[in-house]
């Protein structure tokens, strides 16, 4: 650029504050309008949308999902789409490193680049094309970005299709506009067309893509929450060899450790001398010499760092008398007169606290699995008879009532016994599913409300 | 008594130089998408105010940080508001750092006399979102540790270097608590001063040239 070109850019910036306005107060107010609306925008947001919850990280967790935030979702779809293409899409750091270093190198240097002093749109058609062109395979990218490549049935056209739009079509429109270069016309024709075809494409996949079912991460925040998460994984996991309340001095019924002596985990002896890390451990390694199998997903076991933290928290406030617990739900809310439970509300609880030890994948129940309402109403060796509406001889409510059921081929053979096998329910539990069972067995809150027995109306004179 | 305290501070520091030379400055006509910068900075100024205050209660150890981060959330007095902030504000501010990147870009304003602002604004850009992946990690929940574990393994793909970025970023192989800590600093000392240096020369440049016009027909 020569001189005579500064010379007439800066006369006519000149012009230009002539016709002006002051920075003071005709800018700054616009600017101020400005952030506190981006102020306030943040209020509502941190106020109504919050920060979700997330489970605490988890080294050993490797089923986990990895996903980067969001603003860099679009290099992440980018190096999944790339390392499709054949033959370069193995050489993987041309894609991590050398395209990303490139785009960055280009987006530094474009005041070297664009050298021409002109500014105003329909005298630099060629760059606002490549760039609007970036713009939009970047957002489309990001939007893409949870849409597998292969779907589950192993077809990859939605992959061939996102590969499509988020590099074919924007590689061909880049070789045209510079086959374009001069002629001004077809440029914004090839960026109109590369734009709206490289949407249209997306939006099938959008379309197309089978709907993700949000997956639901319960995470406990709160301290009684936190209590109550522990609880019912203490109650699947650990009651079969240390009881619902850790009092278990010889273990009984458990295979391979019949009669075996321990000390009960909920006695001062371990919770005084084990600390919470040291309690972390013996969770997640188990005892391996005395019986116990290891917990933790780093040694093949079932639980997160979170979960096991939660056990441990409910362990310390239930049963160590150092600490003191926090008011607590009840694990179901009481029934009213005349009220039917509901499966959502009462029975799921109540299973996962007294019934889901056992009664599921991989442990000895008759095939019989209670982990949701479907299982608990069609499962187990006796299906037709454990759980019959309105039958108060369904198998489930006479084996939590102290009957066991006999054989009826041969009646000195015990078929199923009484449930649980080693701790009876409470009355008020075994109404809930008394009443459960006898009103047809809702599933929702709004079910069993239908089912609630509505006083007779009084006649009125 | 005011105006005699306003004299004598005047008189050495020299109020009317400030006003002059900083506030009563002519402008063309600006619209609002000039605001996208200042708004950028906001959110720079409130990032800081709300990151002081969660360092007050946070630790960076894997031990701790997810709790601490928790009990920001439930136990300190609008503890939810102020991390709800930064949280949204982050995301903010990536959007509008890069939505004033693509105004400057489209209203050609990174031309002469203004290609150093365009520069230190590149600074700028990248500046932010290495605040975003730093600060990404600190809750050390699942989402961040295995959006780091990924983001720091598509920095380990760089031919030659790749191990050493990969074990700079780190720490060490694996992600641990050095690479916390580490992520940490940079997140509340690193970053930011770069940040606020760059910020320093990217306003003293803009008041030196003056914002530029919109573009017109005979630009
Ligand atoms: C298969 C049976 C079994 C299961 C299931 C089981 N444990 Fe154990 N646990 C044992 C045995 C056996 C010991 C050894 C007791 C001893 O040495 O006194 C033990 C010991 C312990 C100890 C005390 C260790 C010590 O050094 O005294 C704790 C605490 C403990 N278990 C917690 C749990 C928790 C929490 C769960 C559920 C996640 C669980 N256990 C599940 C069998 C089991
Ligand atoms: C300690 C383990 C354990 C717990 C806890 C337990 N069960 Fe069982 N359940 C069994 C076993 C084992 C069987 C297989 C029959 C038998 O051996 O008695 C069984 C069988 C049953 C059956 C018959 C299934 C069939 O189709 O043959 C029903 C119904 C049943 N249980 C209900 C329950 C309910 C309801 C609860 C919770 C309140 C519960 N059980 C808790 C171990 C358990
Ligand atoms: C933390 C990030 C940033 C802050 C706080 C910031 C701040 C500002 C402010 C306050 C202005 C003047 C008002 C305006 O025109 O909007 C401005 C202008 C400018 N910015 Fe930025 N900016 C940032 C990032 C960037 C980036 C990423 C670029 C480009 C790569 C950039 C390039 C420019 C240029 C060239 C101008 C002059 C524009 C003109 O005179 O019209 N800035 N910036």
């Amino acid at each position: 650029m020569n001189d005579e070109t500064k010379k007439q850019i800066n006369e006519r910036y000149e012009r230009e504050l002539d016709k002006g306005e002051r920075f003071w107060p005709d800018t700054i107010f616009k600017d101020v309008v400005m952030s506190l609306g981006i102020f306030l925008l943040l209020i509502l947001l941190a106020t109504f949308v919050g920060v979700p919850a997330e489970p605490k990280a988890d080294p050993s967790d490797t089923s986990y999902i990895p996903r980067p935030e969001w603003y860099f979702l679009f290099l992440f779809k980018f190096l999944a789409l790339y390392g499709q293409l054949p033959v370069i899409g193995k050489i993987e750091w041309l894609a991590t490193v050398l395209i990303p270093g490139i785009a960055v190198a280009v987006l530094t240097l474009i005041p070297f680049i664009e050298k021409s002093p002109h500014r105003h749109y329909s005298k630099r058609v060629l760059p606002i094309a490549i760039m609007t062109i970036m713009v939009v395979g970047i957002v489309l990218l990001t939007l893409m970005s949870e849409i597998p490549t292969v779907s589950e049935d192993g077809s990859a056209l939605l992959g061939m299709l996102q590969t499509i739009s988020g590099i074919f079509i924007p590689l061909a429109a880049y070789i045209l506009l510079f086959a374009f270069k001069n002629n001004t016309r077809l440029m914004l024709w090839t960026t109109g067309l590369a734009a709206a075809s490289m949407i249209l494409v997306s939006g099938t996949v959008l379309t197309l893509a089978p709907e993700k079912e949000a997956e639901e991460t319960s995470v406990a925040t709160t301290l009684p929450d936190q209590i109550v998460a522990g609880q019912d994984l203490y109650s699947i996991h650990c009651t079969e060899c240390h009881g619902d309340d850790g009092s278990v001095a010889v273990i009984e019924g458990v295979e391979g450790l019949e009669g075996e002596k321990i000390t009960p985990i909920n006695s001062r002896d371990v919770l005084y001398t084990i600390t919470d890390s040291a309690m972390n451990e013996v969770i997640a390694y188990g005892r391996p010499n005395a019986g116990m199998p290891p917990f933790g997903k780093t040694y093949g076991g079932e639980l997160t760092k979170s979960e096991i933290d939660y056990i441990i928290i409910f362990m310390r406030y239930l049963w160590d008398d150092r600490f003191e617990a926090p008011v607590i739900k009840p694990l179901f809310p009481p029934l009213a007169d005349g009220e039917v439970p509901s499966y959502d509300v009462h029975i799921q609880p109540i299973v996962k606290r007294y019934c889901i030890s056992c009664h599921r994948a991989g442990k000895d129940n008759n095939n019989y699995l209670m982990t949701t309402y479907e299982e608990i109403l069609t499962t187990g060796d006796q299906a037709a008879n454990n759980v019959i509406a309105g039958d108060e001889k369904s198998y489930l409510l006479q084996t939590i009532q102290g009957q066991s059921i006999m054989n009826p081929e041969k009646p000195d053979e015990e078929l199923i016994g009484v449930m649980p096998p080693t701790k009876a329910l409470k009355p008020d539990v075994v109404d809930v599913f008394v009443r459960w069972v006898m009103n047809g067995m809702p599933q929702t809150a709004a079910e069993a409300a239908a089912l609630f027995a509505t006083p007779a109306p009084t006649p009125t004179p | 008594m005011w105006k005699n305290i306003y004299l004598w501070l005047d008189e050495r520091i020299g109020f009317n130089d400030f006003y002059k030379n900083l506030l009563d400055r002519p402008e063309p006509k600006t619209s609002w998408w000039n605001t996208l910068g200042s708004a950028s900075m906001f959110l720079f100024v409130l990032q800081g105010l709300t990151g002081i205050f969660l360092t007050v209660y946070y630790t960076p150890s894997p031990d701790h940080a997810y709790d601490s981060v928790n009990y920001i959330m439930e136990g300190v007095a609008f503890g939810w508001l102020i991390r709800g902030i930064h949280h949204w504000g982050a995301t903010l501010m990536v959007i509008l750092v890069f939505v004033h990147m693509l105004r400057v870009f489209y209203t050609a304003s990174f031309k002469y006399p203004r290609e150093l602002t365009w520069l230190i604004g590149i600074g700028l850009f990248l500046t932010t979102l290495g605040m975003g992946f730093t600060g990404y990690l600190l809750p050390w929940n699942q989402k961040a540790f295995w959006a780091t574990t990924v983001g720091t393994q598509i920095a380990g793909t760089a031919p030659y270097i790749g191990e050493f970025i990969l074990k700079a970023l780190r720490g060490g192989p694996d992600l641990s608590a050095l690479t916390l800590q580490r992520f940490f600093s940079a997140h509340i000392w690193i970053i930011p001063a770069i940040l606020a240096a760059l910020i320093g020369v990217h306003l003293f440049l803009i008041i030196k040239h003056g914002e530029s016009h919109w573009p017109k027909k005979e630009d």
